[in-house]
């Protein structure tokens, strides 16, 4: 589980993994500021493996990998480059890659049927698109991906702004949970009505970088920039930094206000990615743990950050912490068309209905909905194979608000393909911090309005991140025509 | 001399623990529920059986897909939570009244489920819109235990 890196900084020619798979990286002689832009060719070799994602383990897990590694490598960038990424598909079933959080063009967006054909096993398929925005992204299937993602098929992309604050070190954390038998083979329950019908496939073993990560060295006086990404199918995270202050800089790649998160707890629905600066200020040689508090009754220890016995420095560094922006669209909230989305369904989902005074015809009974896919619906329909027709139709370089209603029992994390939103309200009340986001987590009962600017063309999926959602119903289609 | 006095207490606790537990065991009241976490409607239930004479312990866990698969109960005949009653399984919202008859009856099974979560049933709230069937789980293919 060796985490490799391309890195258009780095003058490496080929990478080699440490299945024996090369990386090829053609690579800029010239930074951002010279030239404005950087080609980069990348090839990605999708494949099945074995490997213990524990060496405590007696077996190996039968695992997906991308490159070799869980993660796939890190495609490291500058803001502003043109990117070129061959897929090889090496797999027995067929596979596409999205790239989570960038504002691609429409083709280049990796959604199979809407916006190309499926990358058929032994064929590839080559994406290109420039990185506009700069910040935290990641790249991963978008077929079966309840089971392609759930094997371990991704990686992180970080696009580099062109004038990066100030960090000691810059860290990437790919968060997984993984649902295993006790031999470390992954339950090989992929899709079951259990999971997609409740909170989806949360595991019993979680990754840092796709192994077990007990410790975390760390420095006295250290400054660190933390890029998380829950890489998860359905796990939420909650993570209290015991004897530490965790600032976040950016939500799903876009910077926000410097702020420390309510309650000191960082919260991350699959799919979310969370920059944070963490200023490491206990004493030396001390062992301070994370803890995951998401799930009540179900606290345990992420890992721990361990002190050196030596400091770094004996002062906190007083460098800027705030991010340039990328200047995304302003959406002009007295002008935008008003659309409202309702999310309903699921175990528990007719009681939340009537709770609610919501009438709904959907779904028919909960005994249907056990014996069918059809257990989640957005607007009363329940998306089924690869769906095509718009639920929405946006008008072009107009602002838009979509006023989302989550009438479930369970929280849920909506991603829209192709562009970031700005979340307005939750439950009526301004954000603090009107963050820009790609995926928004919404808890059970919660209205949510986000508001943005249609203003990337095309046909784009709308869906629920916890991937069981996703392939039971939670999804839909928005035009920008 | 201390170290030794420490482990023979704690054998004594021990035993005493296992001898209560055995005899909770017996009145046949004491019920492990394992539900998700997240799950309202499981603790809803946990209360319905307070009310009517069982001690329940509240497990929260993510395990109950691997639990009901090894208690033998197929895919489309799970409840959302599985209750543990005097060596059976009662999995879903199933009425007092058929748990009492199953642990009255002892007939040789697993367990007891009452697929998905039908309105009406108890925990759940909602009107009944039609009879509940509550199936047993035993070494073949599940069969109606009883209709309420």
């Amino acid at each position: 589980m060796s985490k490799q890196k391309i890195s258009a900084y780095s003058r490496r020619k080929i990478l080699t993994t440490s299945a024996g798979l090369a990386v090829s990286a053609a690579l800029p002689n010239f930074g951002w500021a010279s030239t404005g832009s950087s080609p980069t060719d990348i090839r990605l070799v999708a494949a099945a493996g074995k490997r213990k994602l524990d060496p405590a383990f007696p077996e190996a897990s039968s695992i997906l990998t991308f490159n070799g590694s869980i993660p796939g490598p890190e495609i490291r960038i500058p803001q502003g480059s043109n990117l070129t990424v061959t897929v090889d598909n090496q797999l027995s079933e067929a596979t596409t890659v999205h790239w989570h959080g960038v504002r691609t063009p429409n083709a280049m967006d990796g959604v199979p049927y809407l916006t190309q054909k499926p990358i058929l096993p032994q064929s590839s398929h080559t994406y290109k698109f420039k990185a506009i925005d700069a910040g935290t992204y990641w790249y991963h299937p978008h077929m079966r991906s309840y089971e392609q993602v759930g094997r371990g098929l991704y990686g992180s992309l970080i696009i580099e702004e062109k004038n990066p604050i100030r960090v000691d070190r810059d860290v990437t954390w790919m968060l997984d949970d993984w649902r295993l038998e006790k031999t470390g083979e992954i339950q090989d329950n992929f899709g079951n009505k259990h999971d997609m019908s409740h909170n989806g496939r949360i595991g019993n073993f979680v990754t840092i970088n796709g192994k077990r990560l007990d410790k975390f060295p760390v420095q006295k006086g250290e400054r660190l920039r933390l890029r998380l990404i829950n890489a998860a199918n359905a796990r939420i995270f909650a993570l209290d930094f015991q004897g530490h202050s965790p600032v976040v800089i950016a939500m799903d790649g876009q910077p926000i206000e410097p702020h420390k998160p309510d309650g000191g707890l960082v919260i991350l629905g699959p799919a979310m990615r969370i920059d944070l600066i963490l200023d490491l200020q206990q004493e030396n040689g001390s062992n301070h743990g994370i803890i995951d508090r998401s799930y009540k009754g179900l606290e345990y220890q992420l890992t721990s950050l361990d002190y050196a016995t030596r400091p770094l420095r004996n002062h906190k560094p007083d460098w800027g912490i705030k991010l340039p922006s990328n200047n995304l669209p302003e959406p002009d909230i007295q002008n935008a068309k008003r659309h409202e989305v309702l999310f309903h369904g699921g175990m528990m989902g007719g009681m939340i209905l009537r709770n609610m005074g919501i009438k709904s015809t959907k779904p028919a009974s909960m005994m249907g909905m056990m014996h069918s896919k059809n257990i989640w619906y957005i607007n009363g329909v329940a998306a089924e194979g690869s769906i095509m027709d718009p639920m929405l139709k946006l008008d072009i370089n107009r602002s838009h608000i979509l006023q989302m209603t989550n009438a479930t029992a369970w929280h849920h994390p909506i991603h829209l393909h192709g562009h970031s939103f700005k979340v307005l309200t939750r439950n009526g009340k301004p954000t603090k911090y009107q963050e820009w986001q790609d995926t928004v987590i919404m808890a059970p009962k919660e209205t949510v309005e986000i508001a943005f600017v249609a203003d990337n063309p095309g046909d784009w999926m709308f869906h629920c991140h916890i991937l069981e959602h996703a392939a039971s119903g939670m999804m839909g289609v928005i035009r920008v025509a | 001399m201390l170290k030794k006095i420490l482990s023979v207490a704690t054998i004594g606790i021990l035993v005493a623990s296992a001898y209560f537990f055995t005899e909770k065991q017996a009145m046949a009241t004491e019920v492990e529920l394992y539900k998700n976490p997240q799950c309202g409607c499981c603790e809803n239930y946990a209360d319905y059986l307070r009310k009517n004479g069982f001690t329940v312990k509240v497990n929260p866990t993510h395990e109950l897909v691997a639990m009901s698969k090894s208690a033998g109960i197929p895919e489309d005949f799970q409840g959302c939570h599985l209750a543990m009653i005097d060596g059976y399984f009662v999995s879903g919202h199933v009425p007092v009244d058929t748990v009492n008859k199953l642990l009255t009856e002892k007939p040789d099974i697993k367990g007891i489920t009452l697929p998905g979560m039908p309105a009406g049933s108890p925990g759940m709230g909602g009107p009944k819109n039609g009879p509940f069937e509550i199936y047993q789980i035993g070494n073949g293919q599940p069969s109606i235990y009883t209709t309420e």
